[in-house]
């Protein structure tokens, strides 16, 4: 569904428009049908990354295929729904008005967009009082809702979603959990951002990870973790302060706990222990988390 | 057919978000309240209160038609780039094309509003001070809006890709540039005859004074006021070929505006 080979950008900034490379040789792919997050730190260019994709942004170099067409071309937002992070809209409309806008933009008229607004809104929990006020009471939370719904009323085969669940309290986030899900069941390929790394982590097929403009790290989320290695959380009995450490383990930030970081380290450390008569109370291994991979892939970077 | 479509749902968004503005109902007021004054200067001035009252209240229709391109003109690209309501609106099936042409339309909805409500005015003034009211004043009021159809797309343009401020300040230097080149040109080649300055001086002000009346829409065109009011005839055709001039110029300012935002990143 997306296809991106060898995509630069670079922005012009200042009075004298020095070039800042925000993008660097990004490779990626979309394959129809799945739930793609895509992850990083601030700055790190997934928001620039979207925008290519969604034709705001005009890029350096690189191929690019949106629903089969380049994101230059209007034919490629046929099918493409998005939400931009933190959207924001005519203040002066209400939140159905609204609706009816830019389901008409999107060629639905009459009781198909009567229809289409009621699904949409009741998908992202929208149907409610509020939705006939004007946009300008609306809560950050209303609005994301609202963002929401606009995507996906001309159900769009790609749903594009820039930080879908930033902002909003964990019953906002549930409501958007579940409308990701639902679309995703019906056949909807979602491509998102996020900084939620536990959302990322319960929804997501697949995953990328960017870091200062390129992709560090690419798969589904057991291909991400099980290429780090296991750490093991090894909790020790009496005072062990006088213990010398063997390289690979570290104190853990809990008194009378230790990290091994692979299994040969595990066995000289416990070894050591028995032989200096320090207990051993529990013995447990821990696959790292996306947020430690995405840690150590910033500090990498910034080394 | 669909892109036509586009372009009338964005002109209508554009007119909706154009007459919330507080400052079109201040310039429309202020217009209304200068018209209805205009009685007074009928009444006061030495010359034909009948004439005072028309060629006042067609300058009144010009310069208010000029603050609404200016004051609310000027924000309506801005104000989508800054609230970032475009990052959702250039996302949908449309081209960056339509969204000037339909911010063009809806903006010139709103001045043909105003024209309309200040002829209804100007009318009733007329009628109430015996002035002699004509159909023919309407082919002035036409010109009018064809002036405004030109500066609200000067507007346009320069406000897609600079600040509203600057593009205010563009905005007037056009409409004023465009009013005075004839006049400039004319003195030009009069102190050239006379011999006032002579050598590459001479040369060089004929030149740049040719340049400016090339460049700049002539906006002198549309001023047909003194005709109307003293009833002096046009020459044939007049109102066909300055309607096509101003087409010609309104095309070319909303594809350059049109080119230049299809090149623009929206971050």
């Amino acid at each position: 569904m997306i296809q991106i080979e060898g995509l630069n950008k670079t922005y012009h900034t200042g009075f004298l428009m020095r070039p800042k490379k925000a993008l660097t040789d990004i490779h990626l792919q979309v394959p129809q049908g799945i739930i793609y997050g895509f992850i990083g730190p601030n700055g790190a260019g997934k928001s620039t990354t979207i925008k290519v994709l969604t034709g705001l942004l005009n890029f350096d170099s690189g191929k690019i295929q949106v629903a089969g067409f380049s994101p230059r071309s209007v034919k490629s937002r046929t099918r493409l729904g998005y939400c931009p992070e933190q959207p924001y809209f005519y203040d002066y409309l209400t939140g159905r008005e609204l609706m009816s806008f830019y389901g008409r933009l999107a060629g639905l008229q009459g009781k198909e967009l009567e229809k289409r607004t009621e699904w949409a809104l009741n998908l992202v929990h929208a149907n409610k009082d509020w939705i006939d006020r004007r946009l300008r009471t609306y809560s950050k939370g209303m609005m994301q809702r609202v963002g929401l719904a606009q995507s996906i009323l001309s159900k769009p085969d790609l749903l594009i979603l820039d930080e879908p669940m930033s902002g909003l309290d964990p019953m906002g986030r549930r409501d958007v959990r579940e409308a990701i899900l639902s679309l995703n069941k019906d056949g909807v390929t979602v491509f998102y951002s996020s900084h939620l790394l536990s959302d990322v982590e319960s929804i997501s097929d697949r995953v990328a990870m960017i870091v200062d403009g390129r992709i560090v790290r690419e798969g589904s989320i057991d291909e991400i973790t099980s290429s780090c290695s296991v750490q093991y959380h090894i909790r020790t009995g009496e005072s062990s302060s006088n213990l010398s450490l063997p390289s690979g383990v570290k104190p853990s930030s809990q008194s009378g706990e230790w990290i091994c970081d692979n299994a040969a380290a595990r066995d000289v450390f416990i070894q050591s222990c028995l032989n200096a008569g320090i207990s051993i109370e529990k013995i447990d291994h821990q696959r790292p988390s996306l947020e430690d991979i995405l840690t150590e892939e910033i500090a990498r970077a910034e080394s | 057919m669909q892109s036509l479509s586009h372009i009338g749902i964005i002109a209508l968004n554009t007119f909706r978000e154009s007459i919330r503005d507080k400052i079109l109902y201040n310039i429309v007021f202020l217009a209304i309240g200068l018209a209805v004054f205009s009685i007074l200067l009928g009444e006061w001035s030495v010359f034909d209160r009948a004439h005072v009252i028309k060629s006042t209240t067609l300058t009144i229709m010009s310069l208010s038609g000029l603050l609404i391109s200016v004051f609310v003109g000027i924000s309506l690209v801005q104000k989508e780039i800054q609230r970032k309501t475009v990052l959702t609106l250039l996302s949908k099936p449309i081209s960056r094309v339509s969204f000037i042409v339909g911010k063009y339309l809806g903006l010139l909805g709103v001045v043909a509003c105003h024209l309309i409500l200040l002829t209804v005015v100007y009318y009733i003034i007329l009628f109430v001070t015996e002035s002699s009211p004509s159909l023919s004043l309407l082919s002035a009021i036409y010109m009018v809006f064809c002036e405004m159809a030109i500066v609200v797309a000067v507007a346009l343009l320069f406000s897609s890709f600079s600040t509203p401020v600057l593009s205010a300040l563009f905005t007037l230097g056009v409409y004023f540039a465009g009013h005075l080149s004839n006049q400039l040109l004319e003195q030009v080649q009069f102190v050239k005859r006379m011999g006032e300055v002579e050598g590459f001086g001479s040369v060089l002000m004929e030149k740049m004074a040719i340049i400016i009346h090339a460049v700049f829409p002539g906006l002198y065109r549309y001023n047909i006021s003194s005709n109307v009011v003293h009833q002096i005839a046009l020459p044939d055709w007049y109102l066909f070929w300055q309607s096509l001039y101003a087409l010609g110029y309104i095309g070319l300012f909303l594809a350059i505006a049109s080119w230049w935002f299809n090149r623009r990143d929206f971050l």
